[in-house]
């Protein structure tokens, strides 16, 4: 089913959704944007050509959380409840709602479901926007998205002129666009066209054909040299990440909680053992680490890449690091005699 | 630019040519026109794609630390690269006889994100001379005054031509105004109290402790530092008020009298969160104090890290 959701009445929706369910919409800080608790006076940041600054895993895996509580009173541990309400998240990117689908995977597998992950993830609704002109950074569909790729979404929204063109895809989306106006045929029509525009004006960023098995080949070659020669070590690639899932959980004495913290392969302390041996010494085997988990690790276990090409990590790396050029030379790199 | 890019190539060739060198840190082209990549040369390897201009937005001395003292390091410095290369030698970082200094007076490093702002993402062409900055926006040229789209450090600088370097490329270029130093100070300062925690808390707590900060400092090269130091640990690493306050207060701290205000802290934070205004009033303090500032020779210890037997101050005698 199609809907037409006009601009102006954006605002009255998700009012209207605001009452049933936490509302979470992109909104400006400073000059990044971020998902944030809608109020009546959230400023919508929909109109960037790319998805939001700070990646929205975090509704759904926060930097930081609470996993228990010590009461010193009775000597126990206490759980905390961490299933929200019923959430909505509005405006979320292909990109980023794919992520939450290769997420699944580590979170919630058969063998076993992290409760908090789960838990909220049950609890959302996930409403998309597409990318009607991708910028340059982003490279979904080299690594089998799209700029209006459904994957993991419940509903997605084209931009039309004055208004949205809203595909309704799975049966938790369906009846919160029902009171509109269906779309005529000739919008639906217009919205193929620009959709199928948008994906093809995207062209391949590196070959992915053999690309694991070329990674697996240079695991020792000074091609990490090379590539990490420049990298800072900071956290911003991982952090961004909507892929990027390790965490440290850390007792918090002080405040008696046990955290689960977002962690970095990045990190020199990420793979410092208590010897003080660290099996990843460098940002040579950090940086192997990050590229090989994603073009891979990910392929042995799901057979997927587990990088949703959403461009972060080239927009904000600061020294301009691009894993797109990275790949690239990998693709191209002589295998050569073990690394000494 | 492109005169000085051949000076620059010049140089360097002669520097491996005459073996002064083992290694050249510059800057290199990259995909993107619009983000050259810190490079390293090595004898033999092409210059071809060296690069230099105003979009060189990190500072090269970071790098000095990751080499043993016995390499004999070449390296592009600018003003303030010039001032994080002495500090560094003077903090024993590496000597002083294995570092060759390419100086080159700097016109300030261009802030892209002021630029996107008025233009909109997906900037693709770049051109610059002495005033103008101009850049290309779906099919559309847009020009900038120099001065409207710098870097607020570089807006503030002081010495923008490099201290004692080997050799100088380039005309050197008029001392910055100090006053316009104290600018960020000066108005953080006019805060009362409360509105200044405020300001405080409103850029520290964004912070998602990536250390892009930290790893893009040139004085953070501690092999470990304190937030990553356990046990004991020293600062929670959960994304609370005090662990992230803790680390702004504390990063600031340990920057006394050794920050040579480049701002390569905020041109790499990813959350936009304002660092130099603690630097920059800390610095003011080591000037009027002990009148000192970072990175002027490269034989002078900070006044917090030198220890003298006639030290005036006999507090601990």
């Amino acid at each position: 089913m199609m809907y037409i959701l006009e601009k102006k009445k954006l605002n009255k929706i998700l009012s209207t959704w605001a009452q049933e369910h936490e509302v979470f919409v992109p909104q400006k800080v400073e000059e990044y944007s971020q998902f944030l608790p809608y109020t009546e006076d959230s400023e919508l940041a929909l109109k960037s050509p790319h998805n939001t600054r700070y990646p929205p895993k975090a509704l759904f895996l926060p930097q930081s959380e609470v996993m228990l509580k010590f009461n010193n009173r009775t000597q126990k541990y206490e759980e905390v409840n961490t299933t929200p309400k019923s959430r909505l998240v509005f405006g979320v990117r292909p990109c980023d709602a794919k992520a939450f689908r290769l997420l699944d995977t580590v979170f919630d597998a058969e063998d076993y479901a992290d409760p908090y992950w789960k838990a909220k993830r049950d609890a959302t609704i996930l409403i998309g926007i597409g990318c009607e002109v991708p910028p340059s950074t982003c490279f979904c569909t080299t690594v089998g998205g799209g700029p209006f790729n459904q994957d993991g979404l419940d509903a997605i929204l084209t931009e039309l002129e004055g208004s949205y063109l809203v595909q309704i895809l799975t049966e938790k989306a369906e009846t919160l666009f029902a009171s509109l106006s269906p779309a005529t045929i000739e919008q639906e029509k217009q919205v193929e066209a620009i959709q199928t525009k948008a994906h093809d004006s995207m062209s391949p960023a590196f070959e992915t054909d053999g690309l694991k098995q070329k990674l697996d080949q240079i695991f020792e070659s000074s091609y990490w040299d090379k590539i990490s020669e420049s990298c800072l070590g900071c956290g911003i690639c991982t952090f961004l990440c909507p892929t990027c899932f390790c965490f440290d959980i850390v007792d918090e004495v002080q405040r008696k909680e046990r955290v689960r913290n977002w962690d970095t392969c990045m990190f020199r302390i990420y793979s410092q053992e208590a010897s003080g041996h660290n099996p990843r010494p460098t940002r040579r085997e950090r940086t192997r680490q990050r590229l090989m988990h994603k073009y891979s690790y990910w392929l042995d276990h799901i057979d997927e890449i587990g990088c949703t090409g959403c461009g972060r990590c080239v927009r904000y790396c600061p020294v301009g690091l691009d894993i797109r050029a990275m790949l690239r030379t990998a693709n191209t790199h002589e295998s050569e005699a073990v690394h000494a | 630019m492109s005169e000085l890019i051949a000076k620059l190539k010049s140089e360097i060739k002669r520097l491996f040519d005459e073996d002064v060198v083992d290694v050249v840190i510059a800057f290199k082209k990259a995909d993107s026109p619009l983000r050259p990549q810190p490079a390293f040369y090595r004898k033999g390897d092409s210059l071809e794609d060296l690069e230099y201009n105003s979009l060189c937005q990190n500072n090269l001395a970071n790098y000095l630390t990751r080499y043993p003292h016995e390499t004999r390091i070449g390296i592009v410095v600018r003003g303030c690269e010039s001032r994080s290369v002495n500090a560094l030698v003077v903090e024993k970082q590496h000597p002083r006889e294995n570092l060759f200094k390419i100086g080159i007076p700097c016109q300030g490093i261009v802030d892209l994100r002021k630029i996107v702002k008025q233009t909109g993402e997906d900037v693709s062409g770049y051109k610059e001379d002495q005033e103008k900055i101009s850049v290309v926006f779906k099919n559309k040229e847009y020009q900038f005054d120099r001065k409207d789209v710098l870097h607020d450090s570089c807006l503030r600088c002081v010495h923008p031509n490099p201290v004692n370097p080997d050799v100088l490329l380039g005309d050197p270029l008029p001392e910055g105004d100090p006053g316009v130093l104290r600018q960020a100070v000066e108005s953080f300062e006019a805060l009362t109290k409360q509105e200044r925690y405020t300001w405080f808390q409103q850029e520290a707590e964004r912070c998602i402790r990536c250390y892009a900060c930290r790893e893009a400092c040139p004085m953070c090269y501690c092999t470990e530092c304190f937030v990553d130091h356990n046990p004991p640990r020293w600062t929670e690493s959960t994304i609370s008020p005090a662990g992230t306050q803790a680390w702004h207060i504390i990063r600031a701290f340990h920057q006394t009298g050794r920050c040579t205000s480049c701002g390569a802290c905020e041109r790499a934070c990813p959350m936009d969160i304002k660092m130099t205004y603690l630097t920059d009033k800390l610095n003011e303090d080591m000037l009027n104090q002990y009148d000192f500032a970072p990175g002027m020779d490269d034989t002078t210890q900070p006044p917090f890290a030198s220890f003298n037997l006639d030290d005036k101050n006999r507090f601990v005698a």
